[in-house]
């Protein structure tokens, strides 16, 4: 093929099919190529997407009688847990319930799927709907570097296709980030995790009445501690339409350390009284696994562009989970939409070399998304001391069982109970130092 | 006592692989995304972790404690290009036409 695209996107994931939507709208031509049969095929998330970017790509995505989604958040809870008990904080609010919804359950075989649609007739719609595809069923092989050290396109299916500009948005296992050297040729388990998760099906019907549901409206669960049995990592339940998300997170270096395999703490975790009462009677549906990254900034690629290329979404490591939420989805959206918006002032401009496309990172820097990771650091190192999945959860689970417990013997105060929990669990001067930590970084 | 325990149903690995929808099952011979080098294993590796921490069990230890590999279990998950640090994973994406891998019908 002679043609020379405006830009080739690699990966029809979240970030390639945002990116694509952008350069849709704005008319520019464009390859995106996916390895999966459809969108969504290869694509594992825990479930939520959050933030209202969706509402920027498909305005009013909520009106849609049967759209990607599952469920919109007004419930949120995080849970800590020790052996037999659980712990938590819990959320509900009605300002939640109003559209454009801050978080919604999804599950990726469907949701990439259906977001694909919409970026089909997105091109349908533009000044030049025969000049854009989104190619499924392909494996990119390679990037194509010139003399100069420019990537000028990709090799597919054994032929070549030529851009003004490639965006990588192939995902965690950033294979051809390597092959341009942006990544690392061999990336250390330091800062990533395996995901593990089952769909379990429950029938809407019960969804709704066991968690308090109504309509379309969804709860989200994260648990810490027991969960992955003390291992740094934690656990999730989030409601789908009809069955139940549930899975864990386990850094990747502590699971070697530990010895353990993610499917029997999945069981563990499953088995757990608070989880088992929540999953009861339900029927697994699918088992899944993927890589995620900890958000541990070092672990994002030293530069996320070069002459003629950007990386967006994880293929890039941009995901922050700092306690309050896994940010991984939102990430990919908002770094596709910042990449495409680089690449067409680029192609406008007629200058897509480097110096052009540092306007990506300059995007990107000003954006939540860099904001957040930077600002956050802290709280995600907090999350992975040992602290946070061992002594705090206990702790909170030994005080609830004495303060929530109603015998007949005389009551302790709150204040004395406290202080015998954190006496059993933790040395004082590292409680304080936990509890400054905590309150400097959240 | 709690006259309903809920025990949830818990799955052994081999009935959650079995709720995989994997490509080219048809195929009886598929071409391997993941080549291991098992004389690493068997040499030198001092953890052998991959044996454990491969969310499909695609490595395996026999009576022998030698490591042998099958990519045909494999989900793509990516776990064990990060776990080996000995360098005997050369680990890549599965042909969509020749290969296995997985089409997830949920994700
Ligand atoms: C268990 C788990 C729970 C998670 N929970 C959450 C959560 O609750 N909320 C959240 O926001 N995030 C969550 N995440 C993180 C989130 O899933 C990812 O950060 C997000 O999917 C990244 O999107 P992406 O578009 O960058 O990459 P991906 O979704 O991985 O998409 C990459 C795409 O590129 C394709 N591809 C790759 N290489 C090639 C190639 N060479 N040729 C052609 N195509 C290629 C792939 O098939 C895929 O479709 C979770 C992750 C895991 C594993
Ligand atoms: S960690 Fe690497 S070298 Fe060790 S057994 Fe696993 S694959 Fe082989
Ligand atoms: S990619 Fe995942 S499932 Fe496949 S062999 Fe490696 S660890 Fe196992």
């Amino acid at each position: 093929m002679d043609e020379q695209f405006d830009c080739i996107i690699v990966g029809g994931g979240i970030a390639g099919l945002s990116a694509a939507m952008t350069l849709a709208r704005a008319g520019a031509t464009f390859l995106l190529v996916e390895r999966g049969e459809w969108s969504g095929a290869k694509n594992v998330s825990g479930g939520v997407l959050w933030g209202t970017d969706l509402h920027r790509l498909v305005p009013n995505y909520w009106e849609e009688e049967d759209g990607g989604w599952e469920r919109f958040v007004n419930h949120r809870r995080l849970t800590l847990m020790d052996a037999g008990g659980a712990f938590s904080l819990d959320f509900k609010s009605d300002h939640f319930d109003a559209p454009p919804y801050t978080g919604v359950t999804v599950l990726r075989s469907r949701f990439d799927a259906w977001l694909a649609g919409k970026v089909d007739e997105a091109i349908a719609a533009s000044p030049k709907p025969d000049e854009s595809f989104l190619a499924t069923d392909i494996l990119v092989e390679s990037v194509i570097v010139d003399e100069s050290g420019a990537a000028t396109g990709i090799r597919a299916g054994g032929d070549e296709f030529h851009a003004r500009c490639v965006i990588l948005a192939e995902g965690v296992n950033n294979l051809l980030a390597r092959q341009v050297g942006l990544e690392k040729e061999y990336v250390p388990a330091d800062h990533v995790a395996v995901g593990v998760k089952e769909v379990i099906r429950l029938g809407r019907e019960t969804v709704e009445d066991r968690f308090q549901l109504r309509g379309r409206s969804g709860l989200t669960n994260e648990f810490v501690g027991a969960a992955t049995d003390g291992i740094d990592g934690g656990g999730f339940l989030y409601t789908n339409t009809e069955s139940l998300s549930v899975g864990l997170v386990i850094g990747m270096a502590a699971l070697r350390e530990s010895g353990r395999t993610p499917y029997d703490l999945l069981n563990a975790f499953k088995a757990h009284p608070a989880v088992a009462d929540m999953v009861r009677g339900g029927e697994t549906v699918e088992y899944s696994a993927k890589v995620v990254s900890t958000g541990d900034i070092r672990g994002v690629p030293r530069e996320v562009y070069m002459d003629g290329l950007m990386i967006a979404g994880e293929a890039a490591h941009l995901v922050l989970n700092a306690g309050r939420a896994i940010q991984g989805m939102d990430y990919a959206m908002r770094s596709g939409i910042l990449a495409a918006e680089t690449a067409l002032e680029a192609v406008e401009a007629g200058d897509t070399s480097s110096a052009q496309l540092q306007r990506y990172r300059q995007r990107l820097d000003e954006s939540y998304v860099m904001q957040d990771m930077k600002a956050f650091q802290g709280a995600v190192h907090l999350l992975h001391s040992p602290h946070m999945t061992g002594a705090l959860p206990r702790m909170a689970c030994d005080f609830g069982r004495e303060f929530f417990t109603v015998d007949n013997e005389p009551t302790r105060k709150a204040t004395a109970i406290l202080r015998d929990v954190r006496k059993q669990h933790i040395g004082l001067v590292d409680f304080l130092k936990l509890g400054a930590s905590a309150a400097r970084h959240l | 006592m709690n006259p309903d325990p809920g025990t949830p149903n818990l799955l052994s690995l081999a009935e959650r692989l079995g709720r995989v929808a994997y490509r080219n099952q048809g195929r009886s011979e598929a071409r391997p995304h993941i080549v291991v080098d098992t004389a690493i294993c068997n040499s030198g590796c001092p953890h052998k972790c991959t044996t454990y921490v491969c969310p499909a069990n695609c490595y395996t230890l026999d009576e022998m404690n030698q490591v042998h590999f099958q990519f045909e279990d494999c989900i793509e998950c990516g776990t064990c290009m990060y776990a080996c640090d000995q360098g005997a994973v050369a680990w890549s994406y599965p042909d969509p036409e020749a290969g296995r891998g997985v089409n997830w019908q949920r994700g």
